[in-house]
């Protein structure tokens, strides 16, 4: 086996020295035998002729001695990449073109792919990812919840934990917001709010991640009256604390408590995460600290506001913890009847922290697949020319003895290394992209950070590569085989003709190019049509030279919806007479500031039939003057004023999406209307507002009421702690930040100012993803159209060069030119057509699976299809222009003389 | 002696090969000479078989190569057995012999 090796080793790298041996040893064998002829009575010259005809050819033997040499396999490939170089270096042009073509579908690829790899493939960082699941709650089939998935209460939290039998840990957290306050070290720093959340002791059992220092929330912290301890994030004690070691032990005030620091978190680790949580969960935008949640034992259901997350023990299947869950719904049932009808379901956290980010990115890979099989017919195209271009090689290497597998061989071998060279620029490309995406990308997009070129991504780069090599050597390569050698001996030296089948792997080529662009141009302007309708849709206020901000108040000092609402009346009073000032309001959510609370609602007079929908609507508390401040000015009626007080009429503003709703052709003016609970009273309608947009630009806002928050009776929920504020100033708003926290530190010098940003930017930031999508499809979608122009043009003039000597012929006879112009732009325009009407019906099944990225836009929306079909059109005529015009100053003469 | 000549299959022509190493080293005319001698003319080797064969065999490592000097003082390239190839030419041997054997039983019996 070794010597075999050896042996090999040795005819690879010493070939030349075999070779010369083999020459001598064959010289020595052919003298001996004339030697014998001569012997035996022949001439000389008898004796040579007779042993070179026993000898047999020469050149034959040593072919097969090298074959017995056993490196023939790659003795060949080693030629092949010998030829390919000589092949590419004569045209450097056309290879240089070719690569980056190549290049940019795998760089796009590999980009978009490495977007994916971090997104979805990567295992979560929680050592027990793949046993992690949250189970939701989900109101009744086809009630006004819909599927949404629903946070828990105290009770059904407290049940789960008493009866389940499938979780090693469970846990149940909730977001809060935490304004600390104090000092660090011997100076005071000013208030800061942050958001974090309230856990039970399970919490970070269950993630199996353990601090860095310090210890986690252990069951004795979990308790009404002990609750005052906190795990802070790694983030948080580097920055507020200088990564102190001796902040364990320490005493920090938090919302006016004092709270002694248990652990530090390592870092990295901020679970939950928005993006890990369905999107009508309102959790921490960034989760900087643990506090235990501590429930009390009650029976009271309390509010729906727990998110639970629990780790399966090992062993336990998923269908386990469904059934498990099964036997909860009935048993709550049981203790509490007015739950009937809702049910429970299960998702493991791997799939859930996906499901938001999944679908925008892959239509991203779809759409860079598309750039990629664009680029690869062009390259297919370029190399199916050229290789006819290499006919009269070809023919000759044909006619010397290289067997059909051969040349095809050959050929494929010239793909592949394009290919490489394309794959490894292509690597770099996606490398450059990166690094700009990173940049400039949307901090929205989840782990986009994190995206990066590792082992897996290389391995697909490698793995498109050679799929592109294939399909682009697959044309010439055909070509090659099909070539008739005699025909092309006969032929000549005429240009004319090609294989039969050229021209239409050609033509198939470019009708197929035609209809990818086709599609994915379509599918990019549906994106854009979307994004131009968010920004031309009615928001229901008016940003400019709006900003907002939010006051969170510490419970220990406001613990009194009263004491709130006072403290926020003289936080207005006070901003309102700041000069530049136009005006100022305060709402517990202010327009795009977040999801509101809503409540089911009760209309007097109405009787619900039973299986019809409940009425029900989102509900806020707002300030006099805050629509004025947001820009979305009464529609009729009147706002609310500062007399609407706890002991005046109980007033409510309704949105008009409400009036249409619940009171369609009528004056809700002086209707009256009350959250479901009978013990709180009814309110009178005094003012209908706009559509005020709560989330995000695309969504519909539902019927919403605004109640005055000094009317607050329910005193529980709306959360009042922190209000968010409006102010509309006369000019930039920048100029007021510093006047506006002056204010609120007169009034009390303790009170944080949070988010403190204008509208605009929200508005701006809301929109981030959608545009980093738009964006990107319509950059691969020009990519397309850039790649599909070189294509026709490259097929046109190609053609029209082939044509030649024909055309010469037609003018000769007598054909106008225009009649030839046209002649070219019939061919180019009968093949685009073919596109265009294959395109078009591939769009209209693709674009139906876009729906869920469009807002306001059909997913066969006829503009955007007349559009870029038009846009394509004239792409066409554009790129058989040039090579019309070519053939029509054709020179009937030269062009026969060609012949 | 055209027309008697036989083709030789190729694992024959190995064995014939070993079998003729097997006395010493020789170079390649030798080997076809010996051959053609031995079997009165019957077996001739092509010089277009031989040679592959022998770069075969060489590369199975049960012949080696050395470059020495001919009876006429010429440079030639000198096979020889290896120790591997002296236990291939036994079983190769053995092999043949229980063929031929058979193959004789059948045709003589019948």
């Amino acid at each position: 086996m070794l010597s075999d090796l050896r042996f090999r080793f040795r005819a690879l790298f010493h070939r030349k020295e075999m070779e010369t041996e083999l020459d001598q040893e064959l010289h020595f064998h052919f003298d001996h035998a004339v030697e014998k002829y001569e012997r035996a009575g022949m001439t000389r010259d008898e004796a040579v002729r007779r042993t070179r005809v026993t000898f047999g050819g020469h050149e034959q033997i040593k072919e097969n001695c090298r074959e017995a040499h056993g490196i023939r396999f790659l003795e060949t490939f080693l030629q092949d990449i010998h030829f390919a170089l000589r092949a590419y270096r004569k045209s450097p042009v056309f290879f240089l073109i070719a690569a980056v073509t190549v290049a940019l579908g795998i760089g796009a690829s590999a980009a978009v792919f490495s977007l994916v790899n971090a997104v979805l493939l990567k295992p979560l960082p929680y050592p027990n990812a793949s046993r992690i699941v949250m189970p939701w709650r989900h109101g009744p089939i086809g009630s006004v919840y819909g599927s949404d998935d629903f946070p828990w209460a105290p009770t059904d939290f407290s049940l789960i934990r008493q009866t389940q039998q499938v979780y090693q840990h469970l846990a149940a957290f909730k977001k809060d917001e935490f304004n600390l306050t104090g000092s660090a070290g011997s100076e005071m720093l000013a208030p800061e709010l942050l958001e974090g959340v309230r856990a039970s002791d399970g919490f970070f059992p269950a993630l199996g991640v353990s601090p860095i220092l310090g210890r986690a929330i252990d069951s004795d912290d979990d308790q009404p009256g002990h609750e005052h301890v906190v795990v802070l994030s790694y983030t948080l004690w580097k920055s507020r604390f200088s990564a102190d070691n001796g902040v364990l032990g320490r005493v920090i005030h938090l919302n006016g408590f004092p709270d002694t620091v248990l652990g530090v978190m390592p870092q990295g680790f901020a679970f939950p995460t928005p993006e890990g949580m369905p999107a009508s969960i309102d959790v921490p935008r960034k989760t900087q600290l643990w506090v235990p949640l501590a429930l009390p034992v009650t029976s009271v259901q309390g509010a729906s506001d727990l998110e639970i997350i629990g780790e399966l023990k090992p062993g336990v299947s998923f269908d386990q913890a469904v059934d498990d869950l099964q036997a909860f719904d009935r048993r709550i049932v049981e203790k509490y009847p007015n739950v009937k009808g809702w049910y429970s379901s299960v998702v493991p956290l791997q799939q859930q922290m996906v499901t938001g980010t999944r679908r925008p990115l892959l239509l991203l890979l779809g759409a860079v697949c598309v750039v990629l099989l664009i680029a690869c017919t062009n390259v297919a195209g370029l190399m199916l020319n050229r290789s006819l271009g290499r006919r009269k090689e070809f023919t000759l290497r044909g006619a010397l003895g290289a067997r059909r597998g051969r040349l095809v061989r050959q050929l494929m071998t010239e793909s592949m290394m394009l290919a490489l060279t394309g794959g490894i620029l292509g690597v770099a490309i996606a490398e450059a992209s990166l690094f700009l995406g990173k940049l400039f990308g949307p901090a929205s997009l989840p782990q986009l950070q994190k995206a990066g070129l590792d082992l897996r991504v290389l391995a697909f780069a490698l793995g498109i590569t050679l799929i592109a090599g294939l399909l682009f050597g697959l044309a010439p390569a055909l070509g090659a085989s099909r070539m008739n050698m005699v025909e092309a001996l006969k032929e000549g030296g005429q240009r004319s003709g090609g294989s039969a089948s050229a021209p239409r792997i050609r033509n198939a080529l470019l009708v197929s190019q035609v209809a990818l662009a086709l599609v994915l141009v379509t599918s990019a302007g549906l994106l854009v049509r979307t994004f131009y309708q968010m920004l031309r849709s009615n928001s229901g206020f008016d940003a400019t030279h709006v900003v907002t901000f939010e006051l969170p108040l510490p419970n220990s000092k406001y613990s009194d919806t009263d004491r709130m609402a006072q403290l926020y009346s003289q936080v207005l009073l006070r901003i309102q007479s700041i000069p530049g000032i136009q005006s100022a309001g305060c709402a517990s959510t202010v327009a795009m500031g977040g999801p509101t609370d809503s409540t089911v609602i009760r209309i007097p007079g109405r009787v619900v039939q039973p299986g019809a929908q409940i009425p029900f609507a989102d509900y806020l508390f707002v300030s006099p003057r805050y629509f004025a401040s947001i820009g979305a000015p009464l529609q009729s009626g009147r706002d609310i004023a500062g007399s609407d007080t706890l002991t005046s009429v109980p007033v409510a503003i309704i949105n008009s999406a409400m009036a249409r709703k619940y009171w369609p052709g009528e004056n809700p003016i002086g209707k009256q209307v009350g959250v479901g609970s009978k013990r709180y009273p009814l309110r009178t309608i005094v003012g209908v507002v706009p559509d005020i947009k709560q989330v995000s630009l695309r969504e519909v806002p539902g019927p919403t009421m605004f109640v005055p928050y000094t009317q607050n009776e329910i005193k529980v929920w709306p959360n009042m702690q922190s209000m968010q504020f409006a102010v509309r100033a006369q000019t930039n708003p920048d100029s007021i930040a510093a006047s506006v926290r002056q204010a609120i530190q007169q009034v009390d010098p303790e009170l944080p100012l949070a988010n403190f940003v204008p509208l605009t930017s929200i508005v701006d930031t809301s929109m981030s993803a959608d545009r980093f999508s738009m964006l990107l499809l319509a950059a691969f979608g020009v990519l397309a159209l850039v790649l599909a122009a070189i294509g026709m043009y490259g097929v046109i003039s190609w053609s029209v060069l082939q044509r030649t000597p024909e055309i010469g012929i037609r003018i000769a006879l007598g054909a106008s030119r225009r009649r030839i112009f046209a002649m070219v732009l019939a061919q180019g325009g009968r093949l685009v057509s073919a596109g265009l009407v294959i395109g078009l019906i591939a769009a209209f099944v693709v674009t139906r699976l876009m729906t869920s990225f469009l807002y306001h836009v059909q997913p066969t929306d006829p503009v955007t299809f007349t559009t870029v079909s038009l846009l394509i059109m004239a792409v066409a005529l554009l790129a058989s222009y040039l090579p019309a015009r070519k053939a029509m100053k054709i020179d009937p003469l030269i062009a026969l003389r060609c012949e | 002696m055209a027309n008697e000549r036989i083709d030789l299959p190729q694992g024959t022509l190995d064995l014939l090969i070993l079998r003729t190493l097997s006395l010493g080293p020789q170079h390649g005319w030798a080997i076809s000479e010996r051959v053609q001698q031995v079997s009165s003319e019957v077996l001739q080797i092509q010089q277009g078989s031989l040679y592959p064969a022998l770069h075969r065999l060489e590369r199975r490592g049960w012949i080696k190569a050395k470059w020495g000097t001919s009876e006429n003082n010429r440079r030639a390239k000198y096979y020889d057995l290896t120790a591997s190839g002296k236990k291939q030419l036994v079983v190769e041997t053995d092999s043949w012999l229980k063929l031929t054997a058979a193959v004789t039983q059948i045709l003589e019996s019948i």
